[in-house]
């Protein structure tokens, strides 16, 4: 039995992360101390077990393209905008379940899909792209557009279309023909509205009977792998998924197995985790980025691009080239650079192309007495939280918190005064550390500073673009501090500090598993347990990933609607 | 640290250089200290002052000019002014017409900015102020016939006679911060067309004095600026190492000032719009380091100013009316004030002393090598 199911999660969201809520007031070396000790048995997969909601996510605008590319190319041009996506509990993975497409952003991808759809049918690509050719250019021809229509539309539903559906789409391509007097203008109207259909926009999920749990529900075999291939690549599934979920195996663990360690060894891997810490890391924030050009000159459009290319380089380069330890993305050396990086980080890159070239990549470790080393002395992780006209201790420690270590920070009083903390010509006050600590005079601020400002203090040798510097005023920088309970006195020593912190891996699997699921994860058991196994895989991020799709609880449903549309849910017969 | 790469020695790099691109090697015996710095402003060193150009102050706009122009040949003052009220009007061919042909040759009328003998010497004013920053090119120091006293050193018998014959046209004025419309808009021009100029120092301890080389070259990039169009400091160049344009001088660092010893010929190729190539006989050269690691500097010596006309001619009327003022106008003063190179027939000067003030950031600069395998590299220069 099939139940077809597009129910969105509930917008009550509990947030349960690795140090949870921080109490500003609290001392904050206790939490280290609290955190649960690495086990090492492993905890039984029953006991673990916690079924979910279905839920019905919206493609973000990476996957759309993604989507379009794998089935018609990497020269196809997409046009338009997306709709604004939404964060909750950190993520826009996870607020991809919240979100809908509001009247303008239909028209949007109205227009992306009409464009799309031109591009597929012109004279230069339609013979490679559609694979079979009408009777007559003029006429509307059954054939050849089923036969279209059904491959692309097993690729683009991430399932067969149904009967019905082939029909209807078959139908359309057929009445833009005659209208039109040619085959491909009318497919390409249908293949419009397909690409705008909501069945494409947003990944709906359908559940089954779960052989494994007894009166349990799991997602199918097509839901499966849309849910893997997103998690793993942030795409959809490719032809070989497809095929595993039409012939059953993805129905048994031995079957998803396969898939996962196909998978995780494909080069397509790194695009998945490329989307993770672009979301997590919050990068979509560069796009409102604004420095002051007086103050940062060099702080340019294409900084700002390279700076998140540098750190996700650095972390592919670690996690996934290098299969490294997780927790060295904070200590690493080892990172890649550009031209116009090399300008702000102030080390030569000689690139032996003509002028007005894109830059190029190149390798790059830093001397090991170099006060950089991990992302968090990268220019984006230092730029992205600055305001415009200066550094921000006190962003960067909470974007630490909450970001790397799963710790919510309350937000500041509505009515806090932030003059002394923006005043960076104050005579009075010439470093961070002088303002934050006259402003923490007031005891409404002084709770939470005392658990960010220790840290994003250690950042202070970086200006608001992510320049080094020692002195602010004139006035040496002090950049001691502690995490934790773990004391520091410079960048590359909190480095090591988030490293050593038990929250640093545990805030990952949080954050990992909740992308995954597209929910916050409650189910503090399965969390528990994969942190176990990341630490027993010596934190390597390919291995938790596979942790998290090979478990049960990746495809376990809670409850199904069931809908009464099971003969038109058949799959149709087509070519592939 | 950083300090220690920026200042220090050749040492400085553990890059690891993908293919296609050259590394940042190893360097050999050298100088202790190197600093690269890629030229981000260069002008003529202007000290504009009050009365500087006598009574009645410097010479009139370029519409004034024009109908001196028209005077000078024939036009009486009513037909000046209908021409006038015409180009006024947006009917001004028949002016631009007349001035764009104000040459006469044989009778005919030809273009004063290609043939700028033939038109009439307009006998517009030159400085009379007796400050200009410059150099005592001529060894004659206050022996000097009507010679300056720099502002700054306060040197007398300063040879530069370019600033005196230019300096009263109000596209000219200026001073070495309140940048003068004519070099603001040819460093425009040269910035973005041309590769970069570099200037090296090689000294044992550049915080020191002692003796140093001073060398000048061009980049196989252009100059890299920054979001606000200053010059972005810190960027990384390839030396060209075409010799046309590598210029290298014993010099000595005295006081915190750089001068060389060895007043040699100075020659870099240049955006032919500007000037094809520029030139000074008998360089001198003064450089400071500023505490912000940029530096500014007056490199002074002979130029051939007919170099420098052809460079404000070959604008044409549009350039003469947007930005220079009357184009003959400066040939006749250059003609006029030219102090070296006497020609043995006519006794014409081919050159006029000048004086050019300089403003550059610290960069990366290499010395590319071919690569005898993908990823072998070059020879990466210091800063």
């Amino acid at each position: 039995m099939r139940s077809f199911l597009s129910r969105t999660t509930g917008l009550a969201i509990v947030f349960v992360a690795a140090g949870g809520l921080l109490a500003c007031s609290a001392d904050t070396s206790k939490q280290a101390a609290s955190a649960p000790a690495a086990k090492t048995a492993a905890i039984a997969k029953d006991a673990v077990y916690a079924p979910r909601q279905l839920t019905m996510r919206r493609l973000s605008g990476e996957q759309y393209q993604n989507v379009i590319h794998d089935v018609f190319g990497p020269t196809i041009e997409l046009g338009g905008r997306f709709e604004p996506d939404l964060r909750v509990n950190g993520l826009l993975a996870v607020g991809s379940g919240d979100v809908s497409i509001t009247a303008a952003g239909i028209e949007q991808y109205d227009s992306m899909a009409r464009r799309i759809a031109s591009q597929v049918v012109d004279e230069k690509r339609r013979d490679m792209m559609l694979r079979c050719k009408p009777a007559d250019v003029n006429a509307a021809d059954d054939a050849c557009a089923g036969q279209v229509m059904a491959r692309v539309g097993r690729i683009l539903y991430r399932r067969p279309l149904t009967q019905a559906e082939l029909q209807a789409y078959v139908t359309a391509a057929n009445v833009g023909a005659v209208k039109t007097k040619s085959f491909y203008t009318g497919l390409s109207l249908s293949l419009g509205a397909m690409l705008s259909s909501p069945k494409f926009l947003f990944r709906t999920e359908t559940a089954e009977p779960d052989p494994d749990h007894a009166g349990g529900w799991r997602l199918d075999g097509y839901s499966k792998a849309q849910q893997l291939s997103f998690f793993l690549w942030n795409s959809g599934p490719d032809q070989l998924l497809l095929d595993a979920a039409e012939s059953g195996k993805l129905s048994t663990r031995k079957g998803v197995a396969e898939q996962v360690e196909r998978m995780i060894a494909s080069p397509r891997l790194e695009e998945g985790v490329r989307a993770f810490f672009i979301d997590n890391f919050g990068f979509d924030q560069f796009e409102t980025l604004s420095k002051d050009t007086t103050l940062f000159p060099k702080f340019s459009a294409a900084a700002a691009s390279d700076a998140q290319e540098q750190t996700l380089r650095t972390v592919v380069d670690l996690l996934i080239k290098n299969k490294g330890d997780y927790r060295d993305i904070f200590t690493t050396k080892k990172t890649f650079i550009t031209q116009e990086l090399g300008a702000i980080y102030r080390i030569p890159v000689v690139d032996a192309l003509p002028n007005g070239s894109p830059d190029t990549w190149q390798a790059y470790e830093f001397p090991a007495d170099d006060p950089r080393g991990g992302i968090l002395t990268q220019v984006a992780f230092t730029a992205l939280h600055s305001p415009p006209g200066r550094g921000s201790p006190t962003l960067r420690g909470k974007a630490l918190r909450e970001v790397l270590l799963c710790q919510k920070v309350p937000a500041p009083p509505a009515n806090v005064k932030f003059d002394i903390v923006q005043d960076t010509n104050n005579p009075l006050y010439k470093t961070a550390r002088d303002r934050l600590n006259a402003h923490a005079i007031n005891p409404v601020c002084a709770g939470c500073h005392k658990i960010i400002d220790p840290i994003g203090l250690a950042l202070e040798n970086f200006d608001g673009a992510g320049a080094y510097r020692t002195t602010e005023q004139g006035a040496k920088i002090d950049t001691s501090g502690s995490l934790d309970g773990t004391t520091f006195t410079t960048a590359a020593e909190l480095g090591k500090a988030v490293h050593d912190n038990p929250n640093t891996t545990s805030c990952l699997v949080n954050r990992l598993s909740a992308y995954a699921l597209g929910r916050p994860v409650q189910e503090a058991a399965w969390i528990d347990d994969l942190k176990q196994r990341f630490a027993a895989h010596g934190y390597q991020l390919p291995a938790l990933m596979r942790e998290i799709a090979v478990s049960d609880n990746f495809f376990a449903v809670k409850s199904v609607e069931t809908k009464a549309a099971d003969a038109a849910a058949v799959p149709a017969k087509e070519a592939r | 640290m950083f300090g220690s790469r920026i200042t220090g020695a050749r040492t400085y790099l553990s890059a690891v250089v993908g293919a296609c691109a050259l590394t940042m090697a190893s360097f050999g015996p050298a100088a202790a200290e190197t600093r690269t710095f890629a030229v981000g402003w260069f002008s003529l060193a202007t000290n504009s002052t009050e009365n500087d150009c006598g009574p009645g102050g410097p010479n009139p706009g370029v519409q004034i000019q024009y109908q001196k122009s028209l005077a000078d040949l024939g036009y009486t003052p009513k037909q000046i002014e209908e021409l006038v009220k015409k180009a006024q009007g947006g009917e001004g061919g028949e002016m631009f017409d007349i001035l764009r042909n104000r040459g006469r040759m044989d009778g005919k009328p030809v273009s004063p900015y290609i043939y700028p003998a033939t038109s009439v010497d307009p006998k517009w004013k030159a400085i009379t102020g007796k400050q200009a920053y410059g150099f005592n090119l001529d060894g004659k120091g206050e022996a000097t016939k009507n010679g300056f006293e720099d502002p700054e050193t306060r040197e007398k018998g300063v040879n530069n006679e370019l600033y005196r014959a230019l300096g009263c046209y109000i596209s000219m004025r200026g001073s070495l911060e309140g940048r003068p419309t004519y070099w603001a808009w040819a460093w425009g021009q040269l910035k973005d067309s041309q590769p970069a100029w570099l200037i090296t120092v090689d000294g044992a301890d550049l915080t020191k004095d002692g003796p140093v080389t001073v060398t000048f070259d061009r980049a196989l990039e252009h100059l890299k600026s920054n979001v606000d169009g200053s010059p972005r400091a810190d960027a990384t160049y390839r030396y060209d190492s075409d010799p046309r344009s590598h210029n290298s001088y014993k010099g000595e660092i005295k006081n915190g000032v750089v001068t060389i010893s060895e007043h040699g010929d100075f020659r870099m190729l240049q955006n032919p719009l500007v000037a094809p190539e520029f030139k000074l006989a008998k360089a001198h050269l003064r450089m400071k380091f500023k505490p912000d690691g940029s530096l500014t500097a007056f490199i002074g010596g002979y130029q051939p100013w007919s170099d420098l006309y052809f460079g404000f001619a070959s604008g044409g009327i549009g350039i003469e009316q947007c930005v220079t003022g009357d184009i003959p106008g400066l040939y006749w003063l250059m003609r006029k004030h030219a102090d070296a190179d006497p020609d043995p027939k006519t006794g014409q000067n081919a050159s006029i002393s000048a004086t050019y003030y300089i403003e550059a950031v610290p960069v990366f600069a290499a010395h590319p090598v071919a690569p005898k395998v993908a990823g072998d590299g070059g020879d990466a220069g210091g800063r």
